[in-house]
């Protein structure tokens, strides 16, 4: 074998993966090319140290609360999901969905209801600077903003789907869907923003979690309807 | 500041099937026992996978155990619980690259990664190691063939099936991952 083709045989060569009637016309070559020895010892050494890394490294303390606060709100929501939804509405998916669209409305009518009120005078708002100063909020956010990244990394292929299949649904389907998400994302838009306020404030990340919640379910439910139809 | 190493326990003494069991059915202590058993092998992977970036590393590990946790049903036993886990690491890496790039391009060319200035030194953990500076500053695909190859033990068929790539194209990322990594070493 030249020096041209061993050459590309090094790295398989090192890692033991050349057959024996490659490996040994490789081996030959080795011991009389001093350019192919150098770059099995470099490409040895290199193996060895890959190998010697460290293959464990102590996560941040702070990662489990983190992870703890979003997977026990997820239980949460799940419980109040199942007490909504009941068998006969699982049979139907065009009851399914419009059973999807009112709840979303319902909830984030609750948001804009709980927002009105808390600025109304007699509810007392946090000064913006004590509240950023807040660790407890500060967690609370944090925690918040991977879960909401998991919603609009779910969200924007599902919005994508609907955009190119919207064709397949009656006009007055698709006029109401976008009537319902308008007002889901005026819902999340208004709360996200007086969660920046008050970043501790649990009832808003749970309410923004659940305006979350519905407009994925409701983009997957009507992906689904656009599928099947 | 290092990379603070922790030993690694032999997968006998680890979490129970009782755990994941428990885990399962909504037990959040079972599964925070779990986190505690495999954090550290996924924080090390994703801090690599994430060129050394402690924040970034740390919303991956994250996402993964929030995902495991979402996902715990799926889990059938079929092979380690560690090695769903890790799997489940690579593709949510995958998934949050892919989706970033299509929502805000925040993913750059492959050629740039290594320029990035979280490349070669993290918020947190700085990785003062010369190899895991010149890992870290490695391509992206380069250096994902490298960490998964290399560092974690895979083969190339195994990695080609969960990037979706050929068998080709993962040996000339490592070729070419190990050439740039001599090539960072020597000087
Ligand atoms: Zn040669």
């Amino acid at each position: 074998m030249t020096h041209e083709v061993v050459r590309h045989l090094l790295d398989d060569y090192v890692a033991g993966d050349l057959t024996e009637d490659a490996r040994v016309p490789v081996l030959d070559h080795i011991g009389v090319c001093a350019i192919c020895r150098s770059e099995v010892d470099d490409l040895e050494k290199l193996a060895v140290q890959a190998a010697a890394l460290p293959r464990a490294v102590e996560p941040p303390v702070q990662a489990w609360a983190e992870i703890r606060s979003v997977i026990e709100r997820d239980a949460r929501v799940e419980r109040t999901v199942s007490r909504r939804s009941s068998s006969r509405f699982r049979a139907q998916p065009y009851a399914l969905a419009a059973a999807g669209l009112l709840v979303a409305l319902v909830s984030s009518g609750g948001t804009a209801l709980y927002l009105r009120e808390r600025a109304a005078p007699s509810v007392a708002v946090a000064p913006p600077a004590a509240a950023t100063a807040d660790p407890a909020g500060a967690a609370t956010l944090a925690a918040f903003t991977i879960e909401e990244n998991n919603y609009l990394r779910e969200a924007a292929p599902l919005a994508d789907v609907l955009e190119q299949q919207q064709g397949v649904l009656a006009p007055e389907t698709v006029a109401q869907l976008k009537k319902s998400l308008r007002i889901i994302d005026d819902a999340i838009l208004e709360a996200r923003n007086a969660l920046a306020r008050d970043p501790g404030n649990r009832t808003l990340v749970e309410m923004l979690s659940a305006n979350y919640r519905h407009k994925v379910d409701l983009l997957r439910r009507t992906t689904e309807m656009t599928r099947s139809s | 500041m290092k990379m603070l190493a922790v030993e690694i326990k032999d997968p006998a003494d680890g979490p129970g099937a009782d755990d994941v069991r428990r885990a399962q059915v909504g037990d959040v202590d079972s599964f925070e026992k779990i986190y505690r058993e495999h954090s550290p092998r996924i924080y090390a992977l994703c801090l690599r996978l994430m060129a050394g970036d402690a924040q970034s590393a740390t919303e991956l590990m994250q996402d993964v155990f929030i995902r495991a946790w979402r996902r715990l049903d799926t889990f059938r036993g079929e092979c380690a619980f560690s090695s769903w886990l890790h799997r489940l690491a690579v593709n949510v890496m995958l998934e949050n690259a892919r989706s970033d790039g299509r929502r805000t391009a925040r993913v750059l060319p492959m050629e740039d990664t290594g320029k990035l200035p979280g490349a070669a030194k993290s918020s947190g953990i700085e990785l003062s190691m010369d190899l895991e500076s010149a890992i870290a500053s490695l391509p992206r695909g380069a250096r994902m063939a490298f960490v998964l190859h290399d560092v974690e033990g895979y083969q190339h068929q195994e990695i080609a099936g969960q990037l979706g790539l050929s068998v080709g194209t993962i040996k000339a990322q490592l070729h070419r991952a190990r050439r740039l990594l001599r090539e960072r070493l020597e000087r």
